[in-house]
C-alpha cells in the first residue's frame, strides 16, 4: 500500500488513479465498489462477465481527476456490445491509461467525505450530502482529525438533510457504525501520511441496505518541494 | 512539556508598576487607584524618574532601585520604551509582567518593537500578558492590573478571557454598574507574544475560584493546543465563545484591531464544536452568558415553562424557543389540574401557562406563586420563565415568593422577565440578583439564556 504512494510519488505525479485511490482507502477499511482494471476494451469485457451487468466503465488515469467533464464515465452498460463500443471510445480521451469497470451500484443516496489540509488545525475530515450537487447545496460538516467516534457521530448528524439518515423510498437506514468508521479512518490516514494532502471520496453511495460504499475516489499528493 | 507558570499573574505577593503616573487621568495613575481600590494586600512598588509619592505610595527612580523578590510587573510606558523596560525588570529578576503599551504589530512601526520583545520573552524565559492589553483582573487575590478606571471589581466565580480591551475596561464597567454578578478572574490577552488563549484556559481549567468560563476571540494562536486542552476542560466547566471574524468583512477589520489572523471559520466552527466550546454569536451574549452562569445551575434538559400575562407573548415565545433550539412540552395531567384550579373557569389552561387571568381575578403574587410551583414541580420541566406583570394597576407583589420558589426548587433554573413598569422592573432586579435570582429587561433573552446553558450541560456530558 505504501508502495502505491511511493511510486506516484517518484513518478512525480499529482494524483493517484481512481483505481489506486480506492486500493488505498480499502486498506483502511473504508468500502469500496467491486471492480478491476482492464487495458482493453475485450479485457473490459471479461472483467464485466466477473462482475456482472450492468457495469460501469470509466476512463482510468493519473491525470484523469475529473472524469465527468470529459465524457469519461458510461453508465449502466448491460452488455459485451455496449462494453466494447464504449470502452473503444474512452480509450481516446487524453490521458486514459486503462479502463475502470466497475458494478453498478443500486440505491437513491449519495454522500461525500474527504480530507482536507489547513495550515493551522491540520488534517480535517468533511461529511456531507454528495453526488453532483455537492457545491450547489453545500450541506457539509467538518472534524479535525484525530476523530473519536464520538466526533463522526455528531458530524453525521450535523449536517441540515440529516434525514437522509433514516430509512427511505423502501432503502434501510444508513449503517452510522460503518460510516463513522470511515471519517475516522480518513482522519488517521491524514494524521499518518503527510504525503496525502487531500482525499475526496464522491459519491459515497449508500446500497438500498444501508451500507455505504465508495463508487469514486481521488487521492491528492502533496507537491514534492 | 511543562506547564507554564501562570499563578503570579493572579496572586502576586507583590507588584511594581512601571511608569507609575502622578497625573489623575493617566493610565499609570489609574492603575494604582484601581489597585488601591481593590484592597490588594502585597506590597506596592512604584517607578518613575521624576520621584516623589503618588497617592501616599513612594516612588522609586528606576527598576535598578526595586527591592529584590518583586514577583509581578505593570509596565505601562509607550511602545518604544517598553523593551528597555521589560530588560531591566528582567535583569531584577522579575518573572511576569503585564505590557499595557499599545501600538505594535496592530500598526506596521509597532512590528519591530514587538518582535523586540518576544526575543526577551524569550531570552530571559519571562511570562508575559500583553503587548496592548487593558490588563488583567483577580478578584479572589484582590488584583487587578487595569488602567481603566473601574473601582471595586465585585468577586464572582465566571471567568473571561477576552482579546479586546473592550471587555476589561467598558463591559466590566456596565457590568460593575448596571449587573450584580461579579467575576473571578478577568484577562485581557492583548497581543499575546506570551500568554495566549490555550494558556489562559489551561490555567482556568484547573482553578478552584473559576467555575465557568467566558471567552471573546477574534484569531486562534494554536489551535491544535487550543483543542486539546479545551475538549478535557469542557466537560468539567462550561466554556463559552464568541468568536469574531467569521465573516470576510469582520476578519479584515480584525486583521487591523489586533494583528490578528483569522483561519477559516468552518474549520474554526468545527473545531469549537468538537471541543465542546459553547459558541455564541452576541457580544451581549458575552455579558447575559455570564450572569446566568453566575446565579443558575445548568438545566437538566431542553423543556421549558413560562408563564405569560399576554398570549401575543405566549405564541411570539413558543417560537423563540423551537428557533432556539427548546422544547415547549405538554405538563402531567396533575399540573393541568392545578393549573386549571388557580384560574377562573373559563380559560384552558396547559403549558406555556396563560397566567392574566389568575393574576388579575386572584392576584398577581398568588397566581405567579401558584403557577410557577406547579410547572416547577413537574418532572417534564427543566426550566421556568416568568414574565413577571408589574403594574400599579394590578398590584405589586412582594417578590419574596420568588426567593422562595428558587431555594425550594433549586435544581431547575429560574429566571424572570418583565411586562409593564420600568420603574418595579427595575426594583424587583436589584431586590432579586443580589440574591441569586437573575432578571432580564428583554422577554426573549431568559430564553437565549436557557438555550446557551442547555448547550453548556450538552457539551458536559456529551459522549467520548
Amino acid at each position: 500500500m505504501m508502495n502505491l504512494l511511493k511510486e506516484a510519488m517518484a513518478k512525480g505525479r499529482a494524483t493517484l488513479s481512481e483505481y489506486d485511490s480506492k486500493r488505498f482507502l480499502s486498506c483502511f477499511d473504508i468500502p469500496v465498489c467491486r471492480e478491476g482494471l482492464a487495458e482493453n476494451p475485450d479485457s473490459a469485457a471479461a472483467e464485466a462477465r466477473k462482475i456482472g451487468y450492468p457495469i460501469v466503465l470509466k476512463a482510468c488515469g493519473a491525470d484523469l481527476a475529473h472524469k465527468t467533464e470529459v465524457g469519461g464515465i458510461a453508465l449502466n452498460l448491460k452488455n459485451i456490445r455496449d462494453v466494447r463500443k464504449e470502452g473503444l471510445r474512452l480509450m481516446k480521451i487524453r490521458g486514459c491509461e486503462a479502463l475502470l469497470v466497475q458494478e453498478m451500484v443500486k440505491g437513491a443516496r449519495e454522500l461525500v467525505c474527504g480530507l482536507t489540509r489547513d495550515p493551522q488545525l491540520g488534517p480535517c475530515v468533511m461529511f456531507g450530502l454528495g453526488g453532483v450537487f455537492t457545491e450547489v447545496l453545500d450541506d457539509v460538516a467538518f472534524r479535525i482529525a484525530p476523530l473519536t467516534l464520538g466526533d463522526a457521530r455528531e458530524m453525521i448528524g450535523e449536517i441540515r438533510a440529516r434525514k437522509i439518515l433514516d430509512p427511505f423510498r423502501g432503502e434501510a437506514a444508513i449503517d452510522q457504525e460503518i460510516l463513522g468508521h470511515v471519517l475516522v479512518s480518513l482522519g488517521r490516514i491524514g494524521l499518518e501520511y503527510e504525503n496525502v494532502a487531500a482525499i475526496d471520496i464522491n459519491p459515497l453511495k449508500v446500497r438500498p441496505d444501508g451500507k455505504p460504499v465508495a463508487v469514486d475516489a481521488l487521492v491528492v499528493l502533496r507537491k514534492e518541494r | 512539556m511543562m506547564k507554564k507558570e501562570f499563578g503570579p499573574f493572579f496572586e502576586p505577593k507583590n507588584v511594581a508598576v512601571i511608569g507609575a503616573s502622578a497625573t489623575p487621568g493617566r493610565p499609570g495613575n489609574d492603575v494604582i487607584r484601581n489597585i488601591l481600590a481593590n484592597e490588594y494586600r502585597g506590597a506596592i512598588y512604584l517607578v518613575n524618574p521624576k520621584g516623589g509619592e503618588i497617592l501616599g505610595l513612594p516612588v522609586l527612580p528606576s527598576i535598578a532601585n526595586l527591592p529584590d523578590g518583586v514577583e509581578l510587573a505593570i509596565i505601562i510606558l509607550s511602545a518604544k520604551d517598553t523593551p528597555q523596560a521589560l530588560r531591566a525588570c528582567a535583569e531584577k529578576g522579575i518573572r511576569h509582567a503585564v505590557l499595557s503599551a499599545g501600538g505594535f504589530a496592530e500598526v506596521d512601526q509597532g512590528v519591530k518593537i514587538q518582535e523586540e520583545l518576544v526575543e526577551i520573552v524569550r531570552e530571559k524565559k519571562l511570562r508575559v500578558i500583553g503587548p496592548n492589553t487593558s490588563g488583567h483582573t483577580s478578584t479572589p487575590h484582590q488584583f487587578t492590573s487595569t488602567f481603566f478606571p473601574l473601582g471595586k471589581i465585585r468577586r464572582g466565580t465566571v471567568s473571561y478571557i477576552a482579546q479586546t480591551g473592550n471587555f476589561a475596561t467598558h463591559t466590566m464597567k456596565y457590568i460593575l454598574t448596571g449587573e450584580h454578578f461579579g467575576v473571578s478572574r478577568v484577562i485581557g490577552l492583548g497581543n499575546k507574544i506570551d500568554m495566549d488563549e490555550s494558556d489562559a484556559l489551561e490555567y482556568l481549567a484547573d482553578d478552584p475560584e473559576t467555575s465557568a468560563i467566558v471567552m471573546y476571540l477574534e484569531s486562534i494562536k494554536r489551535p491544535r493546543k487550543f483543542l486539546e486542552i479545551a475538549r478535557e476542560v469542557t466537560r468539567r466547566k462550561p466554556v463559552v465563545m464568541l468568536k469574531s471574524g467569521s465573516t470576510e468583512a469582520g476578519r479584515h477589520a480584525a486583521v487591523a484591531h489586533t494583528a490578528a489572523m483569522a483561519a477559516e471559520d468552518r474549520l474554526i466552527d468545527a473545531m469549537l464544536r468538537q471541543a465542546g466550546v459553547v459558541r455564541i454569536w452576541d457580544y451581549t451574549h458575552l455579558i447575559l452568558a455570564g450572569k446566568a452562569l453566575s446565579m443558575l445551575p445548568l438545566p437538566k434538559g431542553n423543556r421549558v415553562s413560562f408563564l405569560a400575562p399576554s398570549g401575543a407573548m405566549l405564541v411570539v415565545l413558543s417560537d423563540l424557543c423551537v428557533r432556539l433550539g427548546l422544547d415547549v412540552p405538554e405538563v402531567e395531567p396533575a399540573t393541568v389540574q392545578r393549573l386549571h384550579d388557580i384560574s377562573p373557569p373559563f380559560i384552558r389552561m396547559r403549558n406555556p401557562v396563560d397566567i392574566w387571568a389568575s393574576a388579575s381575578v386572584r392576584g398577581v403574587e398568588f397566581g405567579y406563586r401558584e403557577g410557577m410551583e406547579a410547572v416547577l414541580k413537574d418532572p417534564n420541566i427543566d426550566a421556568v420563565v416568568p414574565i413577571l406583570m408589574l403594574t400599579e394597576d394590578t398590584g405589586i407583589p412582594s417578590y419574596d415568593f420568588i426567593l422562595d420558589l428558587k431555594k425550594r426548587y433549586s435544581d431547575k433554573p429560574l429566571i424572570v422577565t418583565f411586562s409593564a413598569d420600568k420603574k418595579y422592573m427595575d426594583e424587583c432586579k436589584n431586590y432579586l440578583e443580589p440574591l441569586g435570582v437573575p432578571t432580564f429587561p428583554e422577554i426573549e433573552q431568559p430564553f437565549e439564556v436557557l438555550s446557551i446553558l442547555y448547550r453548556c450541560a450538552k457539551a458536559m456530558n456529551r459522549p467520548e
